[in-house]
């Protein structure tokens, strides 16, 4: 390649790295995260303080949304709990909009699903920032420049891929090492990250892509084409003849059955779909995930009244297009394995937010004044902007599971307190990234976010020391995994601390990290 | 750097949904088994072409190339459907 289009490239990576990184941060920050979204439910409602309605059935629950809301029976979604300390949950379709209600809730219902999960916030702090609507269009256009920046930087490493692929230069020269562990980390997770740009723009632009696919080249005709490929329901007429319908349980177990005859060893149910409920012609469409197959989410349709099979999604069964559009979910959210990959994709989702931190690292030490201890403007507030949004983002997060903590013991809804600790903590450190020196607010904030996270998992471990040594299950040590993680994470955040003040202390003096730099 | 910026992603995005719309039309069927896997080539095409952009000696070029090439793949698009091929 010439050199001047690799200077070319070089300059789109930078420009698109510095649009994309904080967003992309984040997204990897809370993604690392969500990879547990199921032990972080368990956290917040561990199985020894159930949730409201946690003992309900799903044929209790169904019976409750058809008596105050008739009109739901034509169409309606169970969300099953995922373990039995959770409540199953209805959900429907009133007047366009969506309806969301447990057993109790069912004279007002919500427009959430689980508002109060501290894992489905983490979740949408992951894939939209947790902003409504505007959030997943922002994530999906974070993705697409995710993507030009990730293709760019091969294009600009390939040149010496081969040369220096594995060389970490530790020495003096600092801008070589944080360049090689970039390069390095970036290349090794190049899959990885590969799957997330594709994915991600894919789930975040999805309709609005489509609707422009179908109008600039498919003559109108691809939602119909996508409905097809992708359809799992077989689409009935209502008989107007009632009939008896089989139970939850009973129809879970036929398409249990069915599923392990279609090649998937496990098929553990999380959702069910009723059109036509109490109807002679009735489908029950069950979804299940299976492990050890890129279709992590397979599905059995059954006539909801004798349990025939009408058709089977799962395993060996899929057709070409079922597979593909199964695998972007099993390869996004890392289910098709079990604790290995996850933590796998914990770890990587760590690196990536690593990934982002260095790169804008690299942009101040590139722009770095050797001989004068005042620093360009440009530098400076990039230097705040970067310890401001990253590291308080890791503050936030950590403040949104001590706001879950308390809430729970206090007793009142999580929602509200979740977002206000996570959003309040979030601005005090930008705001703090912008008031004091950058090196001492950089130590600072990583302190505040170690002892946070550490303590937070200290207190929650000793208040549960009893329940889980009594009640020792699967569920009970989810809690312990929590806990230790964060115990983990704080002691990374303390190091990160330590090496930070010791490079201000000890550094070259000629630069935003270090001690008492000039105020510019 | 900015013309082909631009170029890139508008042009960019037109050319890489007709593209696969062309491509699909082609197979046996009108590609109907292959319509998931061909959706999800679309981004990294777009990124692509976005990238490749930055190839052109001017932002004139790149808006020239890329829009004539937008204007074959409707054309082939548009006289595939015509001809019923």
């Amino acid at each position: 390649m010439k050199s001047a289009t690799l200077r070319t490239f070089q300059t789109v990576h930078t420009w698109t790295g510095l649009l994309a990184g904080f967003a992309l941060f984040v997204a990897f920050y809370a993604g690392a995260l969500t990879v547990f979204h199921d032990d972080i439910a368990a956290w917040q409602s561990p199985p020894w303080r159930s949730a409201t309605d946690a003992h309900v059935s799903a044929d209790a629950l169904i019976e409750r949304l058809l008596a105050t809301h008739p009109a739901a029976k034509d169409d309606f979604g169970i969300v099953l709990p995922k373990d039995t300390s959770h409540a199953a949950y209805a959900y429907w379709m009133e007047g366009g909009e969506e309806r969301f209600a447990t057993a109790s809730q069912m004279e007002a219902p919500t427009a959430e699903g689980s508002e109060n999960e501290l894992a489905d916030f983490v979740y949408a702090l992951h894939d939209s920032l947790g902003l409504p609507v505007i959030g997943l269009y922002l994530m999906g256009i974070v993705s697409v420049i995710y993507g030009l920046a990730l293709l760019t930087g091969i294009l600009i490493h390939l040149p010496q891929l081969f040369g220096d692929f594995f060389a970490m230069r530790v020495g003096r020269n600092l801008k070589r090492l944080w360049q090689d562990a970039h390069n390095a980390i970036g290349v090794l997770s190049l899959p990885f990250h590969v799957i997330f740009a594709v994915t991600g723009a894919l789930f975040c632009l999805f309709t609005i892509t489509l609707a422009a696919l179908n109008t600039v080249a498919f003559d109108g005709k691809l939602f119909d084409a996508f409905a097809k490929a992708t359809a799992t329901t077989p689409t009935v007429v209502a008989s107007g003849t009632p009939a008896r319908m089989l139970s939850a349980d009973e129809l879970i177990t036929r398409a249990r059955a069915q599923a392990l005859t279609a090649g998937v060893t496990s098929f553990d149910p999380d959702y069910m779909h009723f059109a036509h409920y109490g109807d002679h012609n009735a489908v029950a469409e069950v979804r299940g995930l299976s492990r050890h197959t890129l279709g992590t989410y397979g599905t059995v349709a059954m006539s909801a009244r004798d349990g025939s099979v009408l058709a089977t999604y799962v395993g060996d069964r899929y057709s070409f297009n079922g597979i593909s559009y199964a695998a972007l979910f099993g390869l996004h959210f890392g289910s098709f394995g079990g604790r290995a990959v996850q933590w796998l994709y914990f770890i990587l989702g760590l690196a990536g937010a690593f990934l982002f931190y260095s790169g804008n690292l690299l942009y101040i030490e590139s722009r770095r004044r050797r001989r004068h201890a005042d620093q360009p403007m440009r530098t400076q507030v990039m230097a705040r902007a970067t310890i401001g949004v990253c590291i308080g983002s890791c503050l936030a997060i950590s403040g949104a599971f001590a706001a879950t903590w308390i809430a729970v013991r206090v007793g009142v809804e999580a929602g509200t307190p979740q977002r206000v600790a996570c959003y309040g903590l979030f601005l005090a450190a930008c705001a703090y990234a912008c008031a004091r020196p950058v090196a001492r607010a950089t130590v600072e904030l990583l302190w505040a976010t170690a002892l946070l996270t550490i303590l937070v998992a200290v207190v929650d471990l000793i208040g549960n020391a009893a329940d889980i040594t009594r009640a020792a299950s699967p569920l009970g040590w989810s809690v312990v995994g929590v806990d230790l993680t964060g115990i983990a994470l704080g002691l990374v955040f303390i190091a990160f601390a330590r090496a930070t003040k010791r490079r201000a202390r000890r550094g070259d003096a000629n630069s935003v990290w270090a001690w008492q730099p000039a105020r510019g | 750097m900015i013309a082909r910026c631009l170029a890139g992603t508008l042009l960019g995005f037109t050319l890489s949904a007709l593209l696969i719309a062309l491509v699909l039309h082609l197979l046996p069927n009108h590609g109907e088994a292959f319509l998931i896997p061909g959706l999800i080539l679309f981004f990294p095409l777009w990124t692509a072409i976005m990238a490749g952009a930055y190839l052109f000696r001017s932002g004139m070029r790149a808006w020239l190339v890329l829009g004539g090439a937008n204007a074959l793949a409707f054309l082939a698009l548009w006289a595939g459907r015509a001809l019923g091929v």
